[in-house]
């Protein structure tokens, strides 16, 4: 780029303005404790130049790509410590869809790996899921019932034409997934409006009662909404996700049984993307008392089909397999064939189910109706808008003329904004948003295994997330979370009760807004 | 303007320009005398809206709005009241971009806006009831800065131009917006692009001091010349016009009604193009056998410079050029520069 001669040193303010600081610490040692100058010698290398005239090399700082994503501190590798591996249920499907394998054995089978290894326990997530779905839909119900008591959102008049209570199994609304309409071309729409949404929203939201909720599962979203979109923090659900719940009980409750302390214990955490490696180094998720982190570490799919290699066996086909884990495992005896295992686990969609499960828990609790299966399209109608990654989910009684609860899923970035908007301005219509940062969800997760060979000139992407979608709910038996016999116990035992401070300090958490310093680079003292 | 001039935009069918400036306001001209192109009065200046330099700006082609993107990462719908003298408001503000908002346009119908940013992505929005803009697609294939983006003149299909030195060509298919070419070959950031009059051509200005033009193929084409993987229209490099700009080349504008080209940059001059096919001594031809190998046209257009305006803003850069978009003043021509002129 030639700058022409007109060009002024104050333009620079103009065009750019300098990026967000790295947060990353450097640690220098200081080389001598006076003041010394800094030359810098040909080659670029800088230099220290102390008082009495040597010099002494200044190392570079170095930021790694591994330290962008984990962030985390160097561990000490001598401390001996009980190591524990949890496994996302997409990191199974993902294993199950490449190696041609049923979902239980990839289980087992990464299970027999695993322990080859040394670990201790190999856990699925699909478990501490349950805990977390059951807390979303707790919150989701107190906050509305909150808002309702605040006025910000009218309950539905009940004195409609109401079916009798006989209305729960017989409502079997015929699915109505709306395919996009054929495109008519495309005419422009002029109103005269009000002028366009103010910077900031007027009135501070609280967040005990606010609607929408957006559920936080995703790291990809609460670590964009925490660096762009500040105001909508409030918004977001408190609720932990699968994999720091997981942590909270691998390091609180798990330990405790085994007689370990939290830093006696390595808790890593397999995911489909990376974005999860952000999430486990959170300071929310740290613990100053035995300074250690709930999950120590993060990896994913692909990284362990690199462990794979390294320890010399490729063929996934012909590893061993043993039983699953007591303890955080979602896994019964199979009621049909009598086979010690069969994997269970809640019903929904890739991405966790929350929207599912929260529709189906908040109808019976706040409405009573029960029967609700958003899957299967029962009691509710879902619709595709959009695109294939925004979705809507009615509950609507025949007849009336308001629906009782309006959620969407929310996928991708051009979704997240749109969503953004409206809610900024106050113009949503939904009561819950499911919101993911990968389109098609978690399913398709950055971290997720690729097709062999060359990548996706064999295997188009929609067909391979399908692929690995389909495994997802291979045979998994779907069981409600409330059904899981261990959370009733994890409640009583570890937790002392359903509303207790403990279950706030374990299972939940909070949102910080980063601040955007834009330093004047002029004003900056060199 | 109290500061450089960094895009001048027609009224599609109105004798009025806009002109959008670093002292983050613009500026609507109209001519005192319809037909007399040297007499121009500012008849509103829109304020307020930005809180930095507005780098762009466009109107809608119905011509009831305007659109500005600012290097305040934000774009701006403008309107203007039902009376004739009435003021232009606000009435609408598109935010995302991370950082500054290069430039804006809107498509054939209307109904579309396109927004492109430093932070290497191209946004596609769709206009709503009430002023409201719904984002359909982020697009973040370009690995730098994207300077331009245009539409096709008649079909839904966008064009970006980036630092990055390539052009991409984006299309929707039904779910969502995709980049369906990338036009390779300048050597440096391409400043400027823009479609001839039947969307068949696209002109590109580059900081490497050329202009190309590329011809889309269809498959099929009698020349033999391979589609897209995907089995679509590729664009290829049918000119490049070197020699003539001494310094980058900041804008390009491909009149729709009389086929000139002109373009203008950090040379300080603006330079007038007719387009034609090859004549018949042009060396650097490709036989045929060649051509269907290296998959290239060769050489099929060329541009001869017609005229030139030395110093037209002095010794300050040109920042935009446009021609007047109908034969009604088919010969007229807008520039802005830093001379704030």
């Amino acid at each position: 780029m030639a700058f022409s001669g007109a060009l002024t040193l104050s333009d620079l303010n103009d065009f750019i303005s300098p990026s967000q600081a790295c947060i990353k610490p450097v640690e220098m040692a200081k080389t001598s404790e006076t003041q010394g100058a800094i030359k810098v010698d040909d080659t670029g290398s800088y230099y220290e130049v102390s008082q009495d005239g040597s010099e002494t090399k200044l190392e570079t700082a170095t930021i790694s790509l591994n330290d962008c994503l984990a962030c985390r501190q160097t561990n000490d590798p001598t401390k001996h410590r009980t190591v524990v591996i949890s496994i996302s249920p997409q990191t199974r499907a993902s294993f199950a869809a490449k190696y041609k394998q049923t979902p239980l054995q990839v289980a087992r089978k990464l299970t027999w790996f695993f322990k080859n290894l040394g670990v201790h326990s190999v856990f699925d997530t699909s478990f501490s899921r349950d805990l977390s779905l059951l807390e979303s839909g707790r919150e989701f119900v107190a906050r509305y019932k909150n808002a309702v008591k605040k006025g910000t959102i009218k309950s539905p008049t009940t004195n409609e034409s109401v079916p009798t209570s006989s209305e729960g199994g017989d409502m079997d609304v015929d699915v109505q997934q709306d395919v996009k309409a054929t495109k008519a071309p495309r005419k422009r729409i002029i109103r005269r409006g009000v002028a366009g949404a103010s910077d900031e929203p007027a009135v501070a939201v609280e967040t005990e009662s606010a609607m929408p909720m957006l559920a936080s599962a995703c790291p990809g979203w609460i670590c964009y909404a925490e660096k762009t979109h500040g105001y909508i923090l409030p918004y977001i659900s408190e609720t932990k996700s699968p994999q720091q719940i997981m942590g909270s009980m691998v390091k609180n409750h798990f330990g405790t049984q085994l007689g370990l302390n939290p830093d006696q214990i390595y808790h890593v955490c397999v995911m489909p993307c990376y974005d999860k490696k952000l999430e486990a180094s959170r300071s929310d998720f740290y613990s100053d008392l035995y300074r250690t982190r709930d999950v120590d570490c993060v990896i994913t799919s692909t990284e362990v089909e690199k462990m794979f290699s390294e320890q010399g066996q490729t063929d996934m086909i012909a590893f061993g397999e043993v039983n699953l884990d007591p303890g955080y495992n979602s896994v019964i005896k199979d009621p049909i064939t009598g086979a010690d295992q069969v994997l269970v686990g809640a019903s929904g969609n890739a991405s966790g189910g929350f929207l599912e499960y929260v529709m189906q828990y908040a109808a019976k609790e706040l409405f009573g109706i029960d029967g609700i299966d958003v899957d299967k399209g029962l009691g509710v109608e879902v619709k595709t808008v959009r695109n294939a990654d925004f979705r809507e989910v009615t509950l609507q009684l025949p007849g009336a003329s308001e629906p009782l609860l309006k959620f969407a899923a929310a996928y991708g970035f051009r979704n997240i904004q749109n969503l953004v908007r409206k809610v900024k301005t106050g113009k949503s219509p939904y009561h819950f948003v499911e919101v993911m940062a990968c389109p098609s969800g978690c399913i398709n997760g950055g971290g997720q295994l690729n097709p062999p060979g060359d990548n996706h000139a064999t295997v188009p992407l929609k067909d391979w997330i399908g692929l690995a979608d389909q495994q997802y709910r291979n045979s998994v038996m779907a069981r409600k979370p409330e059904e899981n016999p261990v959370l009733k116990q994890l409640y009583e035992e570890w937790l002392g009760g359903v509303d207790t401070p403990k279950v706030k300090q374990q299972l939940r958490t909070g949102y910080h807004a980063v601040e955007q310093n834009l330093i004047n680079p002029l004003a900056v003292k060199w | 303007h109290q500061d450089r001039v960094w895009c001048a935009a027609w009224h599609p069918t109105k004798p009025i320009l806009a002109t959008c400036s670093g002292d983050k306001s613009v500026r609507i001209w109209q001519a005192t005398n319809a037909e007399d192109p040297t007499q121009w009065q500012c008849t509103n200046i829109l304020e307020g809206g930005h809180k930095r330099t507005i780098r762009s700006v466009a109107w809608s082609p119905d011509g009831r709005q305007l659109a500005t993107g600012s290097f305040d990462a934000t774009t701006g719908i403008w309107e203007r009241d039902e009376e004739e003298n009435g003021d232009y408001e606000c009435v609408a503000t598109l935010e995302g971009h991370e950082n500054e908002t290069k430039s804006i346009a809107w498509s054939k119908s209307g109904a579309l806006l396109a927004t492109c940013s430093r932070d290497k992505s191209v946004w596609i929005w769709e206009v709503e009831e009430e002023n409201d803009f719904e984002c359909l697609s982020v697009l973040q294939e370009h690995t730098q800065d994207v300077k331009m983006v245009a539409w096709h003149p008649n079909e839904e299909l966008l064009a970006s131009a980036s630092y990055d030195d390539t052009i991409k060509i984006w299309k929707d298919d039904d779910d969502d917006w995709y980049c369906s070419d990338t036009l390779q070959g300048h050597e440096g950031t391409v400043w400027a692009i823009d479609f001839s009059a039947t969307g068949e051509e696209l002109i590109s200005a580059s900081a490497d001091q050329t202009l190309r033009i590329w011809r889309r193929f269809k498959p099929n084409n009698s020349m033999g010349i391979v589609p897209t993987r995907r089995g679509e229209p590729i664009w290829k490099c049918v000119s490049v016009v070197t020699g003539q700009h001494e310094r980058c080349i900041y804008s390009v504008s491909w009149s729709k009604c009389n086929g000139l080209v002109v373009s203008a940059g950090a040379d300080n001059t603006i330079r007038l193009f007719t387009v034609g096919p090859v004549s018949e001594d042009a060396t650097g031809r490709l036989t045929e056998e060649q051509q269907k190998t290296l998959n290239d046209p060769g050489v099929l257009l060329e541009a001869q410079c017609v005229t030139k305006v030395k110093n037209a803003h002095g010794t300050s850069d040109i920042n935009s050029v446009a021609w007047y978009p109908n034969e009604e003043h088919g010969d007229w021509l807008a520039s802005g520069g830093d001379d704030g002129s």
